[in-house]
Formats: structure tokens, C-alpha cells, sequence
């Protein structure tokens, strides 16, 4: 039973192209003309009940247009969206009672006062009752900290104190679906584990179907049972994260650390790729070399200290398909 | 559920206050800042008063307008968009709110959208600069022009405040349809409005015709303080309508605003958002 439908969705931006110079702009202002800009170029998929999605893209892929399309702001061009049985955008003051959304480039709360006075505010935005409120800032502030800021004027709290508060007041009305569109950006690891830990804790313990976007596959890897990737306005992956390693992970890491320096090891098929005298790095293809035979025939050349194997890097397996270096094929990619 | 979401009247008037308290609050965080704009407001209206006043205090009357009588004209003005800048300053800053995104957030909530506009917004140093200004022409002239302050008068300049003010409202908001297709139109707006104001300040009947007109079906602020005024100060021009006069400012008001609340709502159609 999916939740959220999604069917051949499009929108189209209609950009007002500006001359240059006094002529040119005499000339817009006339004869304005016209560019249109495909952001979102027929995607479709669906999201089931309690379902935590990653969706992830570089800058300007169409990231920010789809969410806005699901949460209502925005009407598409073409396709149709169903959230629970509603349309965001007719429906959009029954629909928006229902959902939540954080945007991390912006805020909600009132800049110049106490985060508490914009909670106050939406406990009468969503009718809630007073203990229902209570209760809700009360589980917000244990597992978010709000006590330490929430009476201070939001322009003086850090980016990741704020970014705390809006998420709480995205929640606060406990929202059958909420939308993130880049929570993390500009966070430091802390404060992005503490925002990733929250939105994972609210997912399983409340079953609120979450679609999170990103450019940062760390928050996906971390939070995410299922990935969408998008790139120019097309979805071109939906799977998981780690069938997208299995299949495109082509590279392992050894790195050695040796009791000894050593140097000038030569392993076929295998490359050396750091070498800082006791510790060195080697890259192969897992499918043509074995780890455990690699290991083997090392530690009986040589007296080895410690190693670690690493799977390849998720980051770079993206990298490599925006870059056009990875072509998905059809069965692992739902719509390529 | 969708019953208990409806919001009544007596919920919306509730919120309505909870964000002018906010407000107030955001407000008195720059106490200095937004009591200079007040004082600077009053200064730079006291001073049109000035020059009106300079100018006409070599006659004794002009077609049958003595002096008293045209500030009594001018105060309609400075109360009703008194009244304007508290209720309806979303309005008049739409424009804004789109281009921060603020616009965008209110979509994401279970209330009307202008609804939203309206309350989020109070300018509380404009109301005071020009309640000032609004309430001392109006206290030096309510005495002296021989207007009976009954109940049924009382009545009637309440409807005509009331009706001004959705009138300038409705004037602003047909600039702020355009802000949907990102065409920022505040400079001709504030250009059009104010000037059109500079001419309500004296009668209507100085005017030739074209001015008369314009100030009457197209930026009507005939109806904010020409007509009332022919009504309380008991001008012979009133004989057709009489005792309707006022009531005609609130008529208008809610003709214009439906208009261009369509217009609007067409607007909000062809929304777009902002980027990043
Ligand atoms: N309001 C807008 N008006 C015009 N073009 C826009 C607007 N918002 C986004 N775009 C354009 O649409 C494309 C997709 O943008 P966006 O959805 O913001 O991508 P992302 O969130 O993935 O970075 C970009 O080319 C961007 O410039
Ligand atoms: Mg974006």
C-alpha cells in the first residue's frame, strides 16, 4: 500500500530572460521574452507508510521543486501527486494539517525572538491542546537539548541550535509525513549526527514516513532504508544504498600498517596507491582479488602490525554516476 | 477530523492577536529604532499640514471650504491609513514576503493565505505616526465644523474609517498580485498611491474633470474622505444620497476588494516559488 503516489511528475520554471544595458532592459520591460527551464523531467515512484526515503542529487537536480510540489507549495506542470489520498496543492489546507517540513536554507521560526514564542504560535496554527503541546515539547526537549536556547532570540543561536528548533517546530503537530529538504547543510558532524540520530528516532518510534533530501550521502547512509538519485530533473536510481555499493563498489582499500618500513611492494592486480613508509594502501577490484589471499601472502613476507579493509566509498559510486562514468542498468534502476 | 480542523471566527481572532502580539514584541526589541520612524513619520506629515495650512490662511474660504472644513477632509487620510498600516502592513510588504521565502511557508500551513498575510504583519510605527497626526486634525476639527456626534453619526464615520481602510488595501494589493510573477511593482505602486493621495487632501470639486474621475472609479479615494466629508459638514452637494453617503465607503471597499482578491487568487495560480 503506498502513501505517497507519484506519476509522471513535471515542472517547468518560466525564467524572464534580462538583457543587458538601458536598451536592454527597455526592451524586456516591453517585449519581455521568455526561457522556459525543465526542473523536473517526468519522475514517478511511491512511498509506502513509514517509510524513511533518501533522496539525493547535486545542486540544482530538482530536489528542492519536488518537495515543494509535495508539500503543496507548488503546482506541477504536469503528472499527479496522491499523499494519503489528498492532492497537496487542491487539497493543500487539509493536506498541510498532516505534514511537516524543514527547509535547511531557511526558517520558520520568528528571527528576532525566543524559539518558545514561534512554538506558541503553532500550538494555535494546528489547534493542539495544551497537554498534547506539553507533551510534545517535553519528548522534543529531551531528545533535542531545546531547554539550553529555546529563551534566547533565534539571531543569536548557533546554525545547529536553530536547525534543532525548526525541526521541533516542524514536528510539533505530529505530522503523519514530513519533508526535509537539506536539514544538515553548513552543520558540523556533531550537530548533523544529532539531527540525523533525531530523524531516525522519530521514524521508527512514531512511524512517520520521511523523505529526506540531500547532497550529502552521509545523512542517507546513516538514516535512510531506501535511496532515490536525481540528477537533471530524472530519477536515476531507486534502491537501496547498499545494493548501489554491492553493484557499483568495484574497488576495496587495504590499508597495512607494518612493524617494519617497507617499500617497493608489487602485487598483481594489486596497486599501491599511499605508501607512508609503515603504513600503505592498497587499492584492487574485489572481484579479481581475494582480501583473505591478499592478507595471507603478505603477512607471510613481511611482519604486519594492524590492517583495515575498506569497502569503497558510497561518495565516490555517486560521484561516478552523475559524472556519467556509471551507466545504471535496468534492473537494479526502477526508471532509468 | 476535518471538522474539528475548521478554524471558527472566535480561533482566528485569537491567532489574529497572538501573532500582533508577537509583533509587538519583535517590536519593542528595537524600541529606539522603530520611535525614530515614528517621530519621523509625524515630523514629515505635520509638515504637508504645515504648507496646506501656510497656503490657504490667505483666504477665508475656497468654494465654500474654510479651513477647519479641509483638515476635518484631510484627517479621513491619516486615520484610515492608520488604521491600514496596523491591519492590512502584509499587504503593503507582500512582495517581501515572497522574495524571503516567508510566502512559501505559509502554504505549508492549514489557514487561508491571506489569512496568513494579514496577520503576520503590523507596523506599529506607522500606525502611530500617522494615528497621531490623524487624531489632532480630527480632535481640532470635530468641535468647530458643526458635526452632532449622535449615535448615528458615530456610527457612520466609523463604516467610513473602516471602508477607507479596506479601500487603500485593496489599492496595494493589486501590486502585490503582480509579486506571483515576480514583477516588483513597490516603486510604481508607492509612486501612483501616494500621489493619488496628495490630490484627496483638497476637495474633490477643485479638480477638472479627468482628476475628479480618476479619483472617483479609478484609485477611489473620492470615497475615503471626499463624500464622507460632503456629509458631515453638511455640503449642498449631498441632497441626492444624503444619510447613504457613508455608507457607500464600506460598499466600495468590499466591491474593490473582491475584485481584486480574484485577481489574486488567479495569481497565486501562476506561483512559482523562489530559488535558493
Ligand atoms: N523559483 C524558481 N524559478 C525559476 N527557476 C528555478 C526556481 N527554483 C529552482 N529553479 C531552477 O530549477 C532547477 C532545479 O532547482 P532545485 O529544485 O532548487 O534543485 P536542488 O534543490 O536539487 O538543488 C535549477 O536549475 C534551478 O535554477
Ligand atoms: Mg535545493
Amino acid at each position: 500500500m503506498s502513501y505517497i503516489e507519484v506519476n509522471n511528475l513535471v515542472k517547468d520554471y518560466k525564467i524572464n530572460v534580462k538583457k543587458r544595458g538601458i536598451l536592454g532592459s527597455m526592451q524586456s520591460l516591453l517585449i519581455p521574452e521568455y526561457k522556459m527551464i525543465r526542473a523536473v523531467d517526468d519522475i514517478s515512484f511511491s512511498i509506502k507508510k513509514g517509510e524513511m526515503v533518501g533522496f539525493i542529487g547535486p545542486n540544482g537536480a530538482g530536489k528542492s521543486t519536488t518537495v515543494k510540489m509535495l508539500t503543496g507549495i507548488l503546482m506541477p506542470t504536469s503528472g499527479n501527486i496522491i499523499t494519503g489520498g489528498l492532492s497537496p496543492h487542491s487539497d493543500r489546507k487539509k493536506n498541510a494539517a498532516r505534514i511537516g517540513a524543514v527547509f535547511g536554507q531557511r526558517t520558520q521560526l520568528w528571527w528576532d525572538l525566543p524559539a518558545e514564542d514561534t512554538f506558541d504560535l503553532l500550538r494555535y496554527v494546528y489547534k493542539m491542546p495544551e497537554k498534547k503541546f506539553k507533551a510534545n515539547m517535553e519528548t522534543f526537549n529531551e531528545l533535542l537539548g531545546l531547554n539550553e536556547f529555546i529563551s534566547k532570540p533565534v539571531r543569536q543561536l548557533s546554525l545547529g541550535q536553530r536547525m534543532r528548533a525548526d525541526i521541533a517546530a516542524s514536528l510539533i503537530h505530529d505530522p503523519e509525513i514530513v519533508f526535509f529538504d537539506e536539514p544538515t547543510i553548513g552543520l558540523d558532524v556533531v550537530a548533523k549526527q544529532k539531527v540525523r540520530d533525531f530523524v531516525r528516532h522519530m521514524n521508527k518510534e512514531k512511524n512517520i514516513t520521511m523523505l529526506f533530501t540531500t547532497h550529502d550521502m552521509g545523512d542517507i547512509e546513516k538514516t535512510c532504508d531506501r535511496m532515490l538519485i536525481i540528477d537533471k530533473g530524472k530519477i536515476i536510481y531507486d534502491g537501496t544504498p547498499d545494493d548501489i555499493k554491492k553493484k557499483y563498489a568495484k574497488y576495496r582499500t587495504l590499508i597495512i600498517d607494518f612493524v617494519e618500513k617497507q617499500s617497493g611492494i608489487e602485487i598483481p592486480g594489486v596497486e599501491v596507491c599511499e605508501d607512508k613508509g609503515n603504513k600503505v594502501q592498497f587499492r584492487f577490484i574485489k572481484d579479481e582479488v581475494s582480501a583473505q589471499e591478499l592478507i595471507s601472502s603478505l603477512t607471510k613476507k613481511y611482519e604486519i602490525s594492524d590492517f583495515t579493509l575498506q569497502e569503497a566509498d558510497i561518495e565516490n559510486v555517486i560521484r561516478e554516476i552523475y559524472e556519467g562514468g556509471i551507466k545504471c542498468d535496468e534492473n537494479l534502476c526502477g526508471v532509468c | 477530523m476535518d471538522k474539528q480542523k475548521m478554524f471558527t471566527i472566535p480561533e482566528l481572532t485569537k491567532l489574529f492577536f497572538v501573532h500582533t502580539k508577537l509583533i509587538a514584541k519583535t517590536t519593542l526589541e528595537y524600541k529606539f529604532h522603530r520611535s525614530l520612524i515614528s517621530v519621523a513619520i509625524f515630523c514629515r506629515e505635520m509638515i504637508s499640514i504645515v504648507t496646506m495650512y501656510l497656503i490657504m490662511i490667505r483666504f477665508v474660504s475656497i468654494k465654500g471650504w474654510d479651513m477647519n472644513e479641509m483638515l476635518f477632509l484631510y484627517s479621513f487620510l491619516f486615520i484610515s491609513y492608520s488604521l491600514f498600516v496596523f491591519v492590512f502592513a502584509g499587504i503593503r510588504d507582500f512582495d517581501a514576503m515572497v522574495q524571503s521565502g516567508e510566502l512559501d511557508r505559509f502554504l505549508l500551513r492549514p489557514l487561508g493565505l491571506i489569512y496568513q498575510v494579514i496577520a503576520s504583519r503590523a507596523d506599529f510605527s506607522a500606525t502611530l505616526g500617522h494615528g497621531a497626526v490623524g487624531v489632532i486634525l480630527l480632535i481640532k476639527t470635530a468641535g468647530s465644523v458643526g458635526i452632532e456626534w449622535n449615535l448615528r453619526n458615530t456610527l457612520a464615520y466609523i463604516a467610513v474609517i473602516l471602508g477607507g481602510t479596506v479601500i487603500q488595501a485593496s489599492l496595494f494589493m493589486v501590486s502585490s498580485c503582480f509579486s506571483f510573477w515576480t514583477v516588483n511593482t513597490t516603486n510604481l505602486r508607492n509612486l501612483v498611491f501616494f500621489n493619488a493621495r496628495r490630490f484627496a487632501a483638497y476637495p474633490l470639486s477643485f479638480y477638472p474633470g479627468v482628476i475628479r474621475y480618476l479619483l472617483i472609479f479609478l484609485l477611489p479615494f473620492a470615497f475615503v474622505n471626499y463624500f464622507p466629508s460632503l456629509y458631515f459638514l453638511n455640503k449642498p452637494e449631498v441632497s441626492i444620497l444624503g444619510g447613504w453617503i457613508p455608507y457607500l465607503t464600506p460598499v466600495v471597499g468590499a466591491v474593490l476588494f473582491f475584485l481584486v482578491y480574484t485577481f489574486w487568487k488567479f495569481g497565486l495560480k501562476h506561483y512559482s516559488s523562489v530559488g535558493n
